[in-house]
């Protein structure tokens, strides 16, 4: 098995796991790349270019890992979620209890 | 004031009309259901709700905002900005499961993740600040657009406030969401276009990016100061002196005179000869630049002190006196030398000394970064939310909250630059009410006739994207969770959407009142709304998410306790002398552990919530964190598959 696991059973894509916490790792590196590249890249400064592009990798790399994991939850979820729905609307207008 | 020619007001005409057609075109989708004007029947591709989170925290004030820390701070300002950033850590853990819970707003998940009597006043007390602080910020962004109104047009304060902000509402009151969320697809479009137009104006003015390096090498150094009200009638000097040997680098030879008023001509000559100084290259290291002898100041304003650079000091400490040096006062401590510091992100002063610590930069990142485990950990959490639920999917909600806020920060950046090209052409500017307004000043000075029009329509985009939201978002709260949810459980979708309007409208009114009681202070409300009043409840925020055992009344009690005690800790006993006045991350800190001492009693003396209630929550959103008694009940009951 690879290191990042690119199929998902939908009761395994439910959990957390080190895939969860890579994409925020990398989505915390572009964000913070991001700012700094973008500020430097606009007044030319080189290194400015340098940090833009690691900022823009980081943030494919975090689709890359994340969006399997994603594409199952959403797939999965949306099957139940008119059921939730007709929950939901029972909480707000007190037919059930909570 | 500025003048408009016809090709200006053919650019805001043309944007107006077409903020009214949005509402037109919408009002049929808008008035379907509850589910239609709120949250534009939850089926949004991500790239909608992502410009709307962007349009939505582009304002007209977050460019006074930006420009005012990084004017002061150089590139390192922008982390003052970077709260933002909370969302590289929520898009893919709060944002998640808060999109699973379906509910409409952040009230409603209260009722879903607590149970009984502490989970229903939860949701009446969210909902009910939420209305109030809608109204709020309507009225602060609102005060924000009439003094831009004055600055541009020469208009009365309330004018700017009450034309635009009731521009925003007529399509809000049509279309509810899906209003908000087209305009503000568009209105994102424009405002990013001429961000992008004035500040890569705004780099050319100052020489473009070479000579603005080149310059900031070149400048003499400097720092702000607020001359003390007590000092008037006196004599004064200043002195610079080295961080590491204490040794004086320089200081006036000759005293220089304090008066208790001088006239604003007087006034603005001084500025003007500061920034002379700064520029100046017949200078020699050693040399108090500004004041001198031949400058009176008055008491109570603020001025910048201008020395002449040498490249053989790194930091140094600035102080004054009024006894001919015999005491000194400190004006800054670990302040850079020259002003090349200004294009250096981690231009620390220290690990607690200075205007720019390590100690405030580490608590920035964990309250930005960590808060994304959480729900409301920042102000911006609540429209997000809305956006969220708005998403078609899971996967669209984390993407549009990911995007969105990339964008923001992004804009941030660009802004910056420009900003610091604004510094290069004005660099000896004290009062923060003048430097603030670089970004629109770069704008309405540089830019040719026609594009000025453009960036009139660009505010008006920026101050009607925020303005829609903040309407629809008040009244979403004011109709799901007070009228439907308490009122009128039974209420039809028509009467819902009837509702909703009123409430769109109620909410117009109120942000008028606020807005006139804000004023001019808008900085100096912003900052206690952004910050202090949300730093008490941060922690008990994640908590809720993260830990099955904390509950309503540990929730509720954070709430209060926070309320009293970030006026006391902030204001109260600063004012009364009891403890000094702190630096914002030490209030921070403190509020922190103070909340804790209450909230976590409270959580470990009452009941944990009921089970069933945890587990129906646990099996619909999956939240992170220390849920393991529910996971193992729900495994029991056979809802989720045993790991």
């Amino acid at each position: 098995m690879s290191f990042i696991r690119r199929e998902w059973t939908s009761a395994d894509a439910d959990d957390w796991h080190k895939e969860d916490w890579l994409a925020i790792i990398f989505s915390t590196i572009s964000y913070i790349t991001l700012v700094i590249g973008t500020a430097l890249s606009f007044l030319t400064i080189t290194i400015g270019f340098v940090v833009l592009a690691i900022g823009i990798v980081s943030a494919g790399i975090m689709m890359w890992i994340i969006d399997p994991k994603l594409k199952k939850i959403s797939n999965e979820y949306e099957k139940k979620q008119k059921d939730y729905l007709r929950q939901l609307e029972d909480i707000q207008r007190w037919e059930v209890e909570k | 004031m500025i003048t408009f020619q016809f090709l200006d007001w053919l650019w805001i005409v043309l944007f107006v009309a077409l903020m009214i057609f949005f509402g037109i075109y919408f009002y049929r989708m808008g008035k379907r259901s509850q589910s239609d004007f709120f949250l534009a029947g939850r089926g949004l591709p991500w790239w909608l709700p992502a410009s709307s989170v962007y349009a939505t925290h582009t304002a007209t004030d977050t460019p006074i905002w930006v420009a005012g820390v990084v004017y002061k701070y150089g590139f390192a300002g922008l982390w003052y900005a970077f709260f933002s950033a909370w969302c590289a850590i929520s898009a893919f853990v709060s944002t998640r499961i808060f999109r699973r819970s379906l509910a409409y707003s952040q009230a409603e998940w209260q009722s879903l993740r607590f149970g009984g009597l502490g989970a229903e006043l939860l949701r009446g007390w969210l909902a009910g600040w939420q209305v109030f602080m809608n109204m709020f910020i309507l009225g602060w962004v609102g005060i924000a657009m009439g003094k831009l109104c004055q600055m541009i047009f020469g208009w009365e304060l309330w004018m700017g406030l009450f034309i635009f902000t009731t521009l925003g509402a007529i399509y809000v009151l049509s279309s509810g969401y899906w209003g908000v969320v087209m305009a503000d697809f568009q209105q994102g479009v424009i405002a990013l276009l001429i961000i992008v137009i004035v500040s890569i104006w705004g780099v050319v003015a100052a020489g473009g990016p070479d000579e603005i390096i080149a310059k900031l090498g070149s400048y003499n150094s400097s720092v702000e100061w607020e001359v003390p009200n007590e000092w008037k009638d006196q004599q004064a000097m200043i002195r610079v002196s080295d961080v590491e040997t204490g040794k004086p680098i320089a200081i006036n030879s000759e005293s220089f005179a304090i008066a208790s008023s001088i006239s604003k001509d007087a006034q603005s000559k001084l500025e003007s000869r500061a920034t002379t100084l700064i520029k100046s290259k017949e200078t020699h290291a050693g040399e108090i630049l500004f004041p001198t002898n031949v400058n009176k100041l008055q008491a109570g304003e603020k001025y910048t002190i201008v020395w002449a650079s040498d490249d053989s000091y790194n930091r140094v400490n600035i102080d004054a006196s009024v006894d001919s040096g015999i005491s000194w006062s400190r004006v800054a401590s670990h302040h850079f030398n020259g002003q090349s510091w200004r294009l250096n992100f981690f231009s620390f002063t220290g690990m607690f000394e200075g205007q720019f610590p390590v100690a405030w930069f580490v608590t920035m990142m964990i309250i930005a970064l960590i808060g994304g485990f959480g729900m409301g950990t920042s102000i911006d959490w609540y429209p997000e939310a809305q956006r969220i639920q708005s998403a078609k999917t899971v996967r669209d909600a984390s993407y549009s909250i990911w995007a969105g806020s990339a964008l923001v920060l992004i804009r941030n950046s660009i802004w910056a630059a420009a900003i610091i090209g604004f510094f290069v052409l004005y660099p000896g500017i004290a009062k923060s009410g003048e430097y603030e307004m670089a970004w629109y000043r770069i704008g309405f000075e540089f830019l040719p006739v026609g594009l000025v029009g453009f960036l009139f329509a660009g505010i008006l985009a920026i101050h009607l994207s925020t303005v829609s939201t903040h309407l629809n978002l008040g009244a979403l709260y004011a109709t799901r969770d007070f009228y439907h949810h308490y009122v009128n459980p039974k209420a039809s979708e028509a009467m819902l959407v009837k509702v909703g309007r009123i409430a769109t409208f109620v909410l117009l009114l109120g942000s008028f009142v606020f807005g006139v009681i804000i004023g001019e202070e808008i900085t100096a409300w912003l900052i206690f709304a952004l910050w202090i009043m949300a730093a008490g409840v941060w922690l008990p925020n994640i908590l809720q998410v993260i830990w099955w055992r904390f509950n309503s009344w540990g929730y509720l009690s954070a709430w209060i306790a926070n309320l009293g005690l970030s006026w006391l800790i902030v204001w109260i006993l600063p004012r009364f002398g009891v403890i000094p006045a702190l630096p914002d991350y030490l209030q921070f800190w403190i509020l922190i552990v103070l909340n804790a001492m209450i909230y976590l009693p409270v959580t470990f003396f009452s009941k944990p919530e009921d089970m069933d209630h945890l587990v129906a929550y646990y099996v619909m959103s999956r939240p992170i964190g220390f849920w393991g008694p529910v996971r193992k009940e729900a495994e029991k009951q056979g809802l989720i598959a045993t790991t």
